[in-house]
């Protein structure tokens, strides 16, 4: 089955720009690549094989279900790759990988091929496969195992191996053998929820506490991105700006109880979010005003979830939120055309 | 394709399913298929129901005055639900307990009313107590195709023997609400690409049997 | 059908045949099973109780009125404050079973527990109906780690739950792992229930542990 067409007619205009949809999902990976190092590095085998299989997965199914249904493959545009390493950052290191696959298919199948493959998926695809493991298996996706741990070159975190559909072997003996003091398995954000505990904020920084990336680290490969003229800043700057603000606020008002709003914004997925999932170029609006709106209000949304309802971490829902709303916005949002005023702009 | 009457028990239990074809009576469907045992129940619940209901309805559907026909349907479907309610109590307090509210709910299953009105209104009483029997067991069958989703999945049980042995990792989301909807579209996708691929085959087979006579003549 | 000239006492009369006859049925359907449903009612009662008293056969129900004082009452069907006191074969006391509720995670967790006046522990416990998350914390209803905390639980300090790992004290439950916001609801449902049940049991202890 050939789907190409040889002559396109289309109305004006008629340039072309450079950049390709190609070209620019591929430079995301490049833009991700530094952060799935990190990731590896940090937690080990166990990390790099978890990316390696969400990554091949969610190219896998996209190519599958492509052929299945007598399509040509969409797996030449990145966007797959993309999806599937994103998936795999936002997951534990030690998820067993038979899990990884699921949220692959689930990210991939109805997140993204249902509603039409790229261009056409109103939700960000590794939020919903993400969305549905946490909701699926909510113990294997909130336990996070210590960084570093000295042998983590050489063996596996034993849960990432566990049997299909069975549960991942208690972690204990392989705790008690890292020998990681005082750690609870909790991420900075559920110590400080349940707890209030706080954690230090330079290691968050660098990336080196349990449970998160570095923030410098993200930041820069969003900038690089932007730089390159291929992610607008505004999406990433209005909701880290939307969720320092109420950040802000709350721990205005109960300093011992919230976290001030560095650490808000450095804690967690905030970041990751906020430069690689809010600013999906499907999923978010277009106008600029739009993307101030979205931005603002996904911030905001994080700090409530984490703040006033039951789970520490609340990126994911307020992306996939935002997500929803997306179109809406882009309604009320309309750009003035060029010369219009206010009174004339027409009906 | 000929035209006879369809069967009205084979006619509720697969070609005008409930649950798959007709999507009707959905709150009970999602509500409470998270384990097999309760949605055999309530499927059986149901079609108690409806046999009770479409017999009564069809005994007296000569004397209904028009305008008074849904006041009247209401109030016997009312009645077979009361009757349902106190008999499960009767027989088990556990199952009662698991179905709750869904139970007095019945007479809320859009199906009910639609099957006293639609059918029983206009046929004889055994007829409609087929008719009744057929879609009370195919919505019973609807909710046990969801309900084996549900809890395989969701516990590694069916009909509460364990199919995996005591390691399994329940997939927890199957046994919260969005599970109900998710394994309702899985099985309505099955049934209607089931439906589509048989459709595109007796539209083949039709074709071929105008082209044949025309060719003869030639 | 009779079509549309129906008169307004036709539809009337109509109407009501029907309501006898919905009344009818509905009646002889209370009638034919009521008796079976509260042989029902009472056999889950001691069901639920045998669990946590084992060895039970024989329950004597008191109703606490709002003074303080105890009424023996006949059946389970209430929804007052219950005693219910257990003994065995034999007419030995075996102890006392109480209800509890509290807000849980997702909705009110209702439970039972089973409570010694003579050595003042709680020595047993059963979820009756709660809706929190299948696989977190609905395992305070079946955990056998986590019920093992009530095989004899002190109540002479106010119990509380402390994070799973962490219980030193008799009196403190070792919430489950991951479940921490059910196991704390358990902890502040039993807390409460027994400052105010306790007192009660303790002053008309002589007249439970007959059983009149």
């Amino acid at each position: 089955m050939s789907g190409t067409t040889i002559i396109e007619v289309r109305t004006s205009p008629h340039l072309h720009g450079p950049m390709t949809v190609e070209t620019i999902m591929r430079h995301v990976i490049y833009a991700l690549l530094p952060i799935a190092a990190f990731f590896s590095w940090h937690f080990g085998l166990s990390a790099a094989l978890l990316l390696a299989v969400t990554t091949a997965g969610c190219v896998l199914a996209e190519h599958t279900a492509c052929r299945l249904s007598g399509k040509r493959s969409t797996v030449n545009d990145y966007s797959a790759a993309i999806t599937g390493l994103l998936l795999g950052l936002t997951l534990p290191p030690g998820l067993p990988l038979w899990m990884a696959v699921v949220g692959c298919l689930v990210a991939i199948l109805p997140g993204k091929l249902l509603f039409g493959g790229l261009g056409s998926n109103v939700f960000n695809p590794a939020l919903v496969g993400r969305a549905f493991l946490q909701a699926a298996f909510p113990v294997a996706v909130t336990n996070y195992t210590p960084g570093l741990a000295a042998n983590r070159f050489v063996e596996f975190i034993p849960s990432t191996w566990a049997v299909p559909l069975m549960k991942p072997a208690p972690l204990n003996d392989w705790l008690a053998k890292v020998a990681v003091d005082g750690f609870t398995g909790a991420t900075p954000l559920a110590m400080q929820k349940f707890d209030h505990i706080y954690s230090e904020l330079g290691p968050l920084l660098w990336g080196l506490g349990p449970g998160s990336l570095p923030g410098c680290l993200i930041l820069l490969c969003g900038a690089y991105l932007v730089a390159r003229g291929m992610m607008d800043w505004r999406i990433t700057a209005s909701m880290i700006a939307g969720a320092a603000a109420t950040g802000g606020i709350f721990h205005l008002v109960n300093p011992a109880l919230y976290p001030d709003p560095v650490w808000v914004v450095f804690t967690g997925g905030l970041l990751l979010g906020a430069t690689f999932m809010a600013t999906d170029p499907v999923a978010s609006p277009v106008t600029p005003r739009g993307m101030w709106i979205y931005g603002l209000l996904m911030g905001v949304l994080t700090v409530l979830i984490r703040n006033l309802g039951g789970l520490p971490e609340g990126v994911m829902y307020a992306i996939l939120f935002g997500n929803a709303l997306s179109p809406l916005i882009d309604r009320l949002t309309p750009p003035r055309p060029y010369g219009a005023r206010k009174a004339q702009v027409p009906q | 394709m000929k035209e006879t009457a369809p069967n009205p028990f084979i006619n509720g239990l697969w070609r005008q399913n409930p649950t798959f074809v007709q999507i009707l009576g959905m709150c009970p469907t999602l509500a409470i298929t998270n384990s097999v045992q309760n949605a055999i129940a309530m499927g059986l619940a149901t079609a108690f129901v409806l046999i009770c209901s479409n017999g009564l309805i069809a005994a007296i559907r000569k004397h209904v005055p028009k305008q008074v026909r849904i006041a009247t349907y209401i109030a016997i479907i009312a009645t077979a639900v009361t009757v349902t309610d106190y008999l499960v109590k009767a027989i088990s307090i556990s199952v009662y307990k698991a179905l709750g509210p869904f139970i007095p709910l019945i007479v809320a299953n859009c199906l009910v009313l639609e099957r006293a009105e639609g059918f029983a209104a206009k046929k004889p009483v055994i007829p409609s107590m087929m008719d009744g029997a057929g879609m009370g067991l195919g919505f019973a069958f609807g909710l046990t195709c969801l309900g084996t989703v549900r809890e395989v999945l969701g516990a590694g049980t069916f009909l509460g023997i364990h199919l995996f042995g005591p390691n399994f990792e329940p997939w927890v989301l199957f046994l919260l609400p969005p599970g109900g909807f998710i394994s309702l579209a899985i099985w309505l996708l099955i049934f209607a690409s089931y439906r589509e691929r048989k459709d595109r085959r007796e539209r083949a087979r039709a074709a071929l049997l105008t082209v044949q006579p025309a060719e003869a003549q030639s | 059908m009779t079509g549309t000239t129906t008169k307004s006492t036709q539809m009337i009369r109509f109407l009501g045949f029907v309501s006898l006859l919905c009344g009818v049925l509905i009646v002889g359907a209370h009638v034919a099973s009521q008796s079976r449903i509260r042989v029902n009612q009472e056999e889950i009662l001691r069901e639920s109780l045998a669990q946590l008293l084992p060895g039970m056969t024989r329950q004597v129900i008191y109703i606490v009125t709002p003074t303080g004082e105890l009424t023996p009452a006949a059946s389970g069907e209430s929804s007052d404050k219950r005693i219910f006191a257990g003994f065995d074969a034999g007419g030995k006391f075996l102890g006392v079973v109480l209800e509890a509720s509290e807000r849980g995670y997702a909705d009110v967790i209702s439970a039972m527990y089973a409570y010694s006046p003579a050595s003042k522990t709680i020595t047993g416990f059963s979820v009756l109906e709660m809706k929190e998350t299948p696989g977190l914390g609905n395992k305070i209803g079946s955990d056998p780690e986590f019920l093992a905390n009530f095989k004899a639980l002190d109540t002479t300090h106010p119990v509380a739950a402390v994070k799973h790992g962490k219980k030193t004290n008799p009196w403190e439950i070792d919430a489950i792992s991951g479940a921490t916001i059910s196991s704390r609801a358990v902890g502040r449902m039993l807390a409460a229930s027994v400052q105010e049940m306790a007192p009660i049991i303790a002053r008309h202890r002589d007249r439970i542990e007959r059983g009149n």
